[in-house]
Order: C-alpha cells, then sequence, then structure tokens
C-alpha cells in the first residue's frame, strides 16, 4: 500500500454506498495521515451514491487541508455517472476518462 | 444489472399486475405474500426498493419495516407503503418506521410506475 | 401492458375472497375470534377493491370504498356487528360477484337494475357510516407564499427555464431517500441544463456523519412539465426539505427572496445561481443591488430573516403563470395530471397511426358491404354475427379516432410566449387568458390550426387592443386581455379568439366594402353580416398598416384555412367591449357518422350531428313550396333547398319527396330529397383538386355497395338556402 516516494495507493470495489459509508470512510482516511499523496482508483465501484459522494468530497478536502494530495483515478461508469449528474466532473481536479458509448 | 424490487401483498392480483408493470420497465421483482413470507426471503442480496402492502395476514407491512430496517442489508432500503386514503393513521406509523414514500390503494400501474421511478430508475 | 392474464387471476382471487368473506359472516355469530373474522371481511372488501383500482374498474372501487368503510368502523369498535349488518353484507357479497360476472361476459357498463341494486345497497351502507363520515380532503395544497414586497418591483430574469432549489434536509439518505434519484427522475420529465451542487454544508471530518445528507443543488431545468409535475418529483422528500421551485421568467425580486431565504451566504448562492446558468451575472447584481436598496430601507428586515418552515415546498408564481380564476383551477387540474402521466405516453410514429386509421377506413367500408349482404339472404344467425362485427367496428373505429384526438392547450399554451413578444413589441401590456385547454381535437386539425389562430391572435393584439392611454380614457384597465378558449358542440370543436378592445367599427367596415366595390350601397346588411365582410378578399381597416399584421392579407386566408378544414369562423364584436372570432371545426377529418339519402339514382352522405328531423314534404306543402323556397315547420320558416335542382339530377322527382333538416351554427334548413335510407359511417375520402371548387360538397365516401357518394357540405347549403329565401322575400317586398 505504502511505498517509499510516501505515496499510497487505494482501490475502491463494489458499493460506496450509505450501507458501506463507515467502511468506505475508515478506507480513505487510515491511510491519510501516513502518506503525502494517495491514489483512489475507482475502477471497480459499482455504485455511488450522495452519501459516497461526500467521503469523496470529505476526503480531497481533508488532504488538502493537510497539505496532502488525494487523486481519484479509473472512474467507474457508475462514478462518472454520479459527477455528470451533480455537475462536479470537473471539482476534484483531477483527469477523467468518458468511456466511449458505455 | 437491472434494480431488484421486492413486493409484498397479500392480493396476488395486486402482485401480479404490479410485477407485470415494473417488469416492463426493466426492474427485477421478487414477491412476497405477506410479512413473514417476505422476511424469509431477505437473505442478504440486494434489494434497491420494498413495496409493502399494510394490512397483511400473518405479518402486518408495518411490523414488516421495522424487522427488515434491523437487518444492516436493509436499514437504507428505501420503501413505498401502500396506504389507504382512509389510513391516514396507519400512514404515520409507517413513516415512524422508516418508509417515507407512499401510494395510496387504489392505484393504477402506471402510478406505482411513476412512484418507483422517483426513487430508482430502473 | 397485457393485463389479460392478471384480469383472470382478479376474477379468480375475489371469488376466493368473496367466498371467504360469506364464510366468515356466516360463522362470526358461533366464532372463537370474531375479531379475526371481522379482519377477514376487510380484507376482503380492501383487497377486491385495490385490485379492481388496478384495472380502472371504478364502479367495483365504488361499491367496495363503502363497504371497507363500514368495515373499518367495526373493526375499530365504533360500530358493532348485528344480524342486520350481516345480512347487508352478504347481499353485498352477492353485488359484488353479479358485477364480477358482468364483467367475464364482456359488459363493461351493468344493466341498469343491477346499478339500481348497487345504489340501494350504497344507500343501506351509508346509514352505518352516519352523518360523520365524512369524506377526509385531500392533503391540502402547498401555501403560496404571499409576503412579497410590491415595491422591489425589478425585471424579470431572461431564462425559459425553470430554477429548482432543492436542500436536502439531513435524513433523508438513512430514510432511503437519496438525492441523486430525485435528480435521475427530473431528467426523465426535462433536461437539467446547468447544475450547481453545495457541497460547503459538509462538516469537518470530525463532525461529519457520514449516514447524514449535506447536499443542496440549484438546477437550471429545462421541462415543459408544469409545476404539480415538477413539485410531485420531489413528493417523498417534501417532508425533509426545502425546495424553492421557480417558473421560467420568475421576478428579479423573487430569486433575490430565495437568495435571502437560504442558508448559504448570499454572494456564494448567488454565484451558484449563475453558474447554473440561471441567471446571467447582470441579472445577479440587479437583485443584490435591489437588496441593498431594500437592507438601506428597513435594516431590521435583513439578516434575521425568518427561515421558512422545513417541509414546506415554497413555488414562487412569477407573473407568467398569474394565478388563474377559481373555476378554471379545477380544469386545470386535469391537465396537469395529464400532463403528469406525459412520461408514461408511448410515441407512435404520425404515420403508424394514420395507416391504422386508413384500415380503420376500408373496414368500415368492408364492413357496411358485409351487411348490406348479410340483409339480403335471410340467414338470421349470418345477420347477427354481422350485426355483432358492425357494432364491434364501430368501436374500433371509435379508439382508432381517439388515438388521434390530442387536447388543445398544448396548441393555446404556445400563445404565452408569443403573446408576450407580440405586446413588447406593440408596446402594449396584454394578458393572456387560457381555457378550455383540455378540450380534444384530430391531430390533423391541430397541426392547421397553428397559423390561422396565430393571424387571429396577433390581429386581436395589433388592431383589437387599444393603446394603454387610450384605454385608459375609455374606463378600462390600462391591461388588455386576450382569451383563448375552446369547448365541444354538437360535434364540432369551437375555439375562441376574444380580446376586450375597440370592438370593430361597423360604419368604418361598410364605408371600406362600399368602396372597394365588396357590397353596393343599397344592400341592406347586418351587423353580423358586416362583421363578417372583414373576411372577404383584400380588406383591411387598420388606418395605419403595421409590422405585424393589417396588410390586408390575412383574414381572408384566416378564413380560407378554416373552410378547407371543413370549418366556419363568426364573429361577435360590441363596440368598445372588443370581439371574439368564433372558430368552429369538425372534430375529425376522417370518419364521420353520416345519414344517408337519395336523390334519383344517386346517394349523398349528410353528417349525422348536423341532421335535426327528417319529415315528410306533404302534397299540400309541395304545391305551395313550388312557388317559394320555404315551408311551414310546425309555424316557423324553414328556407330549404331541393336537391335535384342543386344538383342538376335528370328525371322527375318520385311521388313521395322528404324533407332532412339539417343545423349547423345556430342555422336550419331544410333538404329536399326523394329517399331516406338510414344511418352509415362514411369514410372520408378528399375530393380530387378538379372538384376541389364545387360548392356544396365537402368530400366523398364509398358505400357498402361500391358506390360512391358525395358528402354534402351542409353550412354552404344553408347558406344558400337562407340566402335564396331572403333574396326571394326581398324581390317580393
Amino acid at each position: 500500500m505504502e511505498n517509499q516516494s510516501g505515496s499510497c495507493q487505494l482501490r475502491l470495489e463494489g458499493e460506496m454506498t450509505i450501507f458501506t459509508a463507515a467502511d468506505i470512510r475508515e478506507r480513505l482516511f487510515a491511510p491519510l495521515p501516513h502518506c503525502q499523496q494517495m491514489d483512489v482508483d475507482l475502477s471497480q465501484v459499482s455504485e455511488l451514491d450522495s452519501a459516497g459522494l461526500q467521503l469523496m468530497v470529505l476526503a480531497k478536502r481533508e488532504a488538502t487541508a493537510m497539505g496532502k494530495d488525494i487523486r481519484f483515478a479509473g472512474h467507474s461508469p457508475a462514478v462518472l455517472d454520479v459527477l455528470e449528474i451533480c455537475g462536479l466532473t470537473g471539482y476534484f481536479g483531477d483527469p477523467v476518462v468518458m468511456a466511449k458509448g458505455d | 444489472m437491472a434494480k431488484s424490487i421486492l413486493i409484498v401483498d397479500d392480493s396476488v392480483t395486486l402482485r401480479q399486475v404490479v410485477s407485470i408493470a415494473l417488469k416492463g420497465a426493466g426492474y427485477d421483482v421478487i414477491e412476497a405474500c405477506d410479512g413473514k413470507d417476505a422476511l424469509g426471503k431477505l437473505n442478504g442480496q440486494k434489494i434497491h426498493l420494498i413495496v409493502s402492502d399494510v394490512n397483511m395476514p400473518n405479518m402486518d407491512g408495518i411490523t414488516f419495516v421495522q424487522e427488515a430496517k434491523k437487518l444492516p442489508a436493509y436499514k437504507f432500503t428505501p420503501v413505498i407503503m401502500l396506504t389507504t386514503e382512509a389510513g391516514e393513521d396507519k400512514k404515520s406509523a409507517g413513516q415512524a418506521a422508516g418508509a417515507k414514500a407512499w401510494v395510496v390503494k387504489p392505484f393504477k400501474p402506471e402510478q406505482m410506475l411513476t412512484a418507483v421511478s422517483k426513487l430508482i430508475l430502473p | 401492458m397485457n393485463l389479460d392474464n392478471a384480469l383472470q387471476t382478479f376474477f379468480v382471487e375475489s371469488h376466493e375472497l368473496l367466498q371467504a368473506m360469506e364464510d366468515a359472516l356466516l360463522d362470526i355469530e358461533h366464532s372463537d375470534d370474531p375479531v379475526e373474522s371481522v379482519n377477514a371481511i376487510f380484507r376482503a372488501a380492501h383487497t377486491i377493491k385495490g385490485s379492481a383500482g388496478l384495472f380502472g374498474l371504478d364502479g367495483i372501487v365504488a361499491f367496495t370504498h363503502v363497504m371497507e368503510s363500514v368495515l373499518d368502523k367495526v373493526r375499530g369498535n365504533d360500530l358493532a356487528i348485528d344480524d342486520g349488518m350481516v345480512a347487508l353484507l352478504l347481499s353485498c357479497g352477492d353485488h359484488i360477484k353479479v358485477l364480477l360476472n358482468s364483467l367475464v361476459d364482456g359488459q363493461e357498463q351493468s344493466d341498469p337494475a343491477v346499478f339500481a341494486e348497487g345504489a340501494v345497497l350504497i344507500e343501506r351502507l351509508s346509514k352505518y357510516l352516519g352523518a360523520s363520515e365524512n369524506q377526509i380532503e385531500p392533503a391540502t395544497l402547498p401555501q403560496q407564499h404571499e409576503t412579497r414586497v410590491e415595491a422591489m418591483g425589478g425585471g424579470f430574469v431572461e431564462t425559459d427555464n425553470w430554477h429548482i432549489s432543492l436542500h436536502f434536509g439531513r435524513s433523508v439518505l438513512r430514510n432511503g431517500m437519496d438525492p441523486l434519484s430525485f435528480l435521475r427522475y427530473l431528467g426523465t420529465m426535462g433536461r437539467i441544463v446547468g447544475i450547481s451542487t453545495l457541497l460547503d454544508a459538509i462538516p469537518p471530518a470530525a463532525e461529519m456523519d457520514h449516514e447524514s445528507c449535506y447536499l443542496s443543488f440549484e438546477i437550471n431545468f429545462q421541462s415543459d412539465a408544469d409545476k404539480a409535475a415538477i413539485e410531485g418529483a420531489f413528493e417523498f422528500v417534501r417532508d425533509d426539505c426545502v425546495i424553492h421551485i421557480l417558473p421560467p421568467r420568475s421576478r428579479i425580486a423573487d430569486f433575490l427572496e430565495l437568495i435571502q431565504n437560504l442558508p448559504e451566504e448570499d454572494m456564494r448562492l448567488g454565484d451558484m445561481l449563475v453558474r447554473c446558468g440561471t441567471l446571467t451575472q447582470k441579472e445577479l447584481e440587479e437583485a443584490l443591488a435591489l437588496q441593498s436598496a431594500g437592507a438601506s430601507g428597513n435594516a431590521p428586515e435583513s439578516g434575521e430573516e425568518p427561515k421558512r418552515p422545513i417541509g414546506e415546498i415554497v413555488v414562487e408564481a412569477g407573473m407568467v403563470q398569474a394565478p388563474v380564476v377559481e373555476a378554471a383551477l379545477e380544469k386545470q387540474k386535469h391537465i396537469k395530471e395529464a400532463k403528469g402521466q406525459e412520461n408514461r405516453v408511448i410515441r407512435v410514429d404520425a404515420e403508424k397511426l394514420d395507416n391504422l386509421i386508413n384500415l380503420v377506413g376500408e373496414l368500415v367500408i368492408a364492413g357496411a358491404s358485409a351487411s348490406l349482404l348479410s340483409h339480403r339472404s335471410v340467414d338470421v344467425p349470418l345477420q347477427e354475427a354481422t350485426s355483432n362485427i358492425s357494432r364491434l367496428v364501430e368501436e374500433i373505429r371509435d379508439s382508432a379516432l381517439q388515438l388521434r384526438m390530442v387536447q388543445i392547450g398544448e396548441t393555446f399554451r404556445r400563445f404565452n410566449r408569443v403573446v408576450r413578444d407580440v405586446s413588447r413589441e406593440l408596446g402594449k401590456d396584454i394578458e393572456l387568458l387560457i381555457s378550455g385547454a383540455e378540450t380534444e381535437l384530430d391531430k390533423t386539425v391541430v397541426e392547421k390550426i397553428g397559423d390561422p389562430l396565430m393571424h387571429l391572435v396577433r390581429n386581436a393584439m395589433d388592431h383589437g387592443i387599444e393603446s394603454a392611454e387610450l384605454r385608459q380614457s375609455r374606463g378600462k384597465p390600462a391591461k388588455g386581455t386576450l382569451r383563448l378558449n375552446a369547448y365541444h358542440e354538437s360535434g364540432s370543436i369551437v375555439i375562441e379568439v376574444g380580446d376586450d378592445g375597440g370592438g370593430l367599427n361597423r360604419e368604418r367596415i361598410l364605408k371600406k366594402a362600399i368602396d372597394k366595390g365588396l357590397v353596393s350601397p343599397t344592400q341592406n346588411l347586418s351587423d353580423q353580416e358586416i362583421y363578417m365582410l372583414i373576411f372577404e378578399a383584400g380588406f383591411s381597416t387598420a388606418e395605419q398598416v403595421s409590422n405585424l399584421s393589417g396588410r390586408g392579407v390575412g383574414m381572408d386566408v384566416v378564413r380560407r384555412n378554416i373552410e378547407a378544414l371543413r370549418g366556419t369562423c363568426e364573429l361577435d364584436s360590441q363596440e368598445g367591449q372588443g370581439s371574439t372570432v368564433r372558430i368552429r371545426l369538425p372534430l375529425t377529418l376522417a370518419i364521420i357518422d353520416g345519414f344517408q339519402i337519395g336523390v334519383g339514382s344517386a346517394s349523398y352522405v349528410v353528417p349525422l350531428d348536423m341532421v335535426k328531423e327528417c319529415l315528410e314534404l306533404s302534397s299540400e306543402e309541395r304545391q305551395k313550396a313550388k312557388d317559394h323556397h320555404y315551408i311551414n315547420l310546425r309555424g316557423e320558416v324553414l328556407p330549404f333547398v331541393r336537391l335535384r335542382e342543386r344538383f342538376s339530377e335528370k328525371g322527375q322527382a318520385g311521388p313521395r319527396e322528404n324533407v332532412v333538416v339539417v343545423q349547423y351554427g345556430g342555422q336550419k334548413a331544410g333538404l329536399v330529397v326523394d329517399e331516406l335510407m338510414g344511418e352509415l359511417q362514411a369514410v372520408i375520402k378528399p375530393l380530387g383538386c378538379l372538384f376541389g371548387n364545387l360548392k356544396g360538397v365537402s368530400g366523398s365516401t364509398i358505400l357498402g355497395n361500391g358506390e360512391v357518394a358525395l358528402i354534402l357540405d351542409v353550412p354552404s347549403l344553408i347558406q344558400q338556402a337562407v340566402n335564396a329565401d331572403t333574396q326571394m322575400a326581398l324581390s317580393q317586398a
């Protein structure tokens, strides 16, 4: 999870919803004090709801406040859909790959 | 992956019609004939929405919703209660149990479809 | 959605429930568990009611509803069940069985005896309910917010879109309601043009509860749906949310109110409204300028303004959607409901529909020929079979035509924009009142009515409604009113375009008509006839030719367009009070119920709804009628036309002649014919362009025997008869 350069990798899978919010929160925030940069892979996220979205926003905000960097990558269609609906595609400042025809 | 809806009502006609309407719109439907039967069918699989009647034999809808909400997998599952226009007290009891949406009986299949799509789209 | 199988299930289940109810009723006195028996009886009525509702079986729903109400009282120990009630409930069960059986037999409408029996049972049941059982009023309408500061004034925002402001309560997620679902549902009703998601309310990690919702949205929403439908989207969260819905073109002051009422910092929220495209930067500045002006005026009002209670959906009524009179409200509700259902409507290619109607037309003709043949035979079962088929064909025809019926409301509503734009262009303040929007007519007619209506509306705004100064000097409100109204009247749809302007100037029209040589100075014309002159080609009364209309083309084009649709125009005018143009159109252009008549060897068809009565022309009247063109109809003068002469039919009239009395637009005339041949369904085939100018004939149809019959243009024939009669009277005078 953690490598020499102080960056952590995290892969979230399955639901990011109110049902799993406690677990997701733990997984997002536990490594944060230990690394300078965190890369979160969202490619295996099957479902995202408002609770999940709020956690993404919170993580981004807290990391920035701590002078750290959190990057979301590999946005799955479920994630892209939510960002699109909320007009937040640009909010996290991450490159987003739009799947064609998916 | 179609979204799953559990429909709980003691009337086989109602279940059949609602089922036809929901399946036609692209949802998966699981049927149960009363609260007890429905609880038995909640074995941890993902259910996106529960539609439940209030007045049923064996276990009524309010008790069922209270019980279902105790299970972690269904703690936050949205519930549509089927109420009657006379049953205002039942509606508030349902709301207290965690069923915040309702459809008043008698309804047309299309009305059910509209109510469902406000909470989840297929 | 095919519910045939489900309907079978319904019959089976209902019979089972009725049996269970009967058992419980018979058993209740000796039962160990009377509560359970009562529950079983209640459940039977309740379930049958619910299931019947699914199929729209309103009769059964209404009946079981009363039963359910009585049983609910028994269940709640407000009523004791006695022998009388047991007997009554048993009869009720029997009655439901009868209702169900008549459904199985395919009789949707039960016969009067059954209906009467139901009414008696309901009355007996109602006695148990007593006077206290008043219908529970439906939930009260969302309160209109009335505390608008009128002096604030300010302009209107430019956008044609709705603005929806959604501030979700903390508990919605825990209740299973995901704000995203409602956004997705909105997407099915229109297009989210712009959205700003407000994340500021998410507290620092230490205080944040991941099961609480902190999200708010400002949405720029483009949709044809109305307020009620948009409000309906949030029906299930309204108790947990603050929702503001601002209609298109709301006042800037309304947005200011919105900004002030929300917890976010004003500037921040203002930015959000700009970002989602609802307000332009300029409009925001205007709003904030208004705010500071207001704040300096009454300081305590800013800052600590009481927040709106949570759970109230505040719908700000923009000027565009000004409050409507009470009577209109009820009507509009139906349209709203209909509009709310739009998403369930299947879109069908119009061509497919036309194709179906054509086929139904062929079916009608083929059916007529089959029934003709069967009547010639002596085969009674065959005759019965064909008469059954005829009845079904008729129903199919009606349903097929119904498919093409659309409400005129859509067409009317487009004029909101027209009236707004044109009144600005003209510098007049004009309000549009729409009524009868739910009136239905054939889609093909709707498509063709837009242009003539547009011209009439513009004409009324340009020439009809006076300038504000003139209106005030005439003691009228400065704001002019334009009315669009529609209703059905004896097989026609009537569309009215009315204004409260100056009305037509009789003298000026007459003078102009004489100048133009349209009428001779000696002609004696009624007011009505003079007004109708403006529909003549090359007529214009505007002293000043404006940019919009008044070029002298137009009103005659309007009339020709309407006539091409087999319709007519009328004009009412009251000098100083306004005028109303009344357009009368057939409901459909495809198939009509007709009345077949014979003259010599030819057959003609008259639209049945215009036929008033038929009578034999007595030999005495025939003698008299040789000299003049009217007969005495029960003391009334009835002008007539001899179709034999009118259509130059060869040969002499038979020994007997009949008069078909036809009526249209308040006028009556007689058509003298040889033979009355009875009713038929006529599939209208347009006449080729060769016959386009033929007066008195509006189309043709094919009869069951394969022959062609002409469809008579009754309005023009009536006109002819009336004119001939007046001229005759004049020449004799």
